[in-house]
């Protein structure tokens, strides 16, 4: 009975050390995630009516290529300047050819397909039928960001309702992450770049993103551009599964047992575009 | 009465423009000539319905060694405007406009097509 009381003992002891020693070690944070309350899901019943699908003003895109353009360093201007001559030459950089999600803040600038916003307690999502399922998650709980990011495509968004604006805060976006003006020109932020976004309804089906980037290694100034969505309810718009690899990787095919399968898809990764076929 | 139809057509209006764009997704289109149409006769070899674009090749008629590859937009594109993966099939006759690639290679971004009599656009 002694031996057995003592191996108890130690267990705990054992244990209660284990875990105040990994708590220490790596700042494993005590937050959890509540369980929503009933207000919580009435309070989401006060916030603008984000449903639907939005579709991206492409013509507004094309003219802010020119009436907007960012404030580049020395360096990457000249850089764009040369992007721009390639792409009037007709031999176009393919930024996002290798069908990697483009990451903010070209998610938001140059992508040319819908998206959708939902929210639920403590946080809103934003879903893209491009992009290769575009997902972005912004958290409206009033955490702040963590005290180490790991760097991501698109970040880590943090948010806070102002009246019917949605403040979206955005660091820790990878240093490949492309600050582009179209599917041709733009150049990796390098790190370093911070976004802030106020989306809110500019009319009835109408929603504005106004973004300010701050990319310290690119550009000489934070850059401020506003990305105009159209509300589209109809069913033919809703969003779908897009996964762009799916057909620029991969081609349908059956294996050597008759079941459907994929063999590898030939494309051009420097412009994007699909390698011919010469067979008849 | 009047007030809700005139709604109603200026957000069809509102959505419809802002629809309106270039024929491009996840790359520029600028290796197509954009002031170039042409037009091209033959048999659908495939009709592959995949993001990132929807692709047509069609085997040019009287020379089926010729195998034109058209891009399209992405199929969320081309659904909103009525497209389904069962648009266009193997084997259909079609005469397919076009802006070339500029380097001569044997395809372009696509424009119309009119299958088995029936006229399709993007």
């Amino acid at each position: 009975m002694r031996n057995r009381l003592f191996s108890m003992i130690c267990a705990s002891v054992c244990v209660v050390g284990f875990s105040t020693d990994a708590e220490s070690a790596l700042s494993v944070p005590t937050e959890v995630n509540p369980a929503p309350k009933a207000e919580d899901w009435v309070a989401l019943s006060k916030l603008p009516d984000w449903s639907g699908y939005w579709i991206p003003n492409i013509r507004d895109q094309m003219v802010q290529e020119t009436s907007n353009t960012p404030p580049w360093n020395e360096k990457v201007a000249r850089e764009m300047a040369e992007a721009r001559a390639e792409e009037q030459a007709g031999k176009p950089r393919g930024l996002f050819a290798n069908c990697l999600p483009e990451g903010l803040p070209s998610g938001m600038l140059v992508n040319h397909v819908g998206m959708e916003l939902l929210f639920s307690p403590g946080r809103v999502m934003m879903f893209g039928d491009g992009d290769g399922n575009k997902l972005r998650r912004i958290y409206t709980d009033g955490r702040g960001h963590p005290a180490v990011v790991n760097p991501t495509l698109y970040g880590d968004s943090v948010g806070r309702w102002e009246g019917q604006t949605l403040v979206v805060d955005t660091i820790g976006i990878l240093p490949q992450s492309i600050l582009a003006i179209n599917q041709a020109i733009g150049v990796p932020s390098d790190g370093d770049m911070h976004v802030t976004e106020r989306i809110h309804l500019a009319g009835p089906d109408t929603l504005h993103d106004e973004l300010t980037i701050t990319a310290p290694r690119i550009l000489t100034r934070p850059w401020k551009t506003t990305r105009i969505f159209t509300r589209d309810r109809r069913r033919v718009s809703e969003i779908r599964e897009a996964i762009c690899v799916q057909g620029s990787m991969f081609t349908e095919a059956e294996d050597k047992d008759g079941h459907a399968s994929w063999i590898p898809a030939e494309y051009d990764l420097d412009d994007g575009t699909p390698v011919q076929s010469d067979k008849p | 009465m009047m007030t809700n139809k005139l709604q109603r057509l200026a957000k069809l209006m509102m959505v419809m423009l802002a629809c309106i764009g270039p024929a491009q997704a996840h790359h520029s289109f600028a290796m197509y000539e954009a002031e170039k149409i042409v037009s091209v006769e033959g048999t659908v070899k495939e009709f592959k319905w995949a993001n990132p674009h929807v692709l047509l090749r069609v085997a040019a008629a009287g020379d089926d060694a010729k195998v034109w590859t058209m891009e399209l937009t992405a199929p969320g594109q081309l659904s909103r405007n009525g497209w389904t993966h069962a648009t266009i099939k193997p084997g259909d006759a079609v005469k397919v406009q076009v802006r070339p690639f500029r380097d001569g290679r044997l395809g372009g971004a696509f424009v119309s097509v009119t299958v088995n009599g029936e006229e399709i656009k993007r």
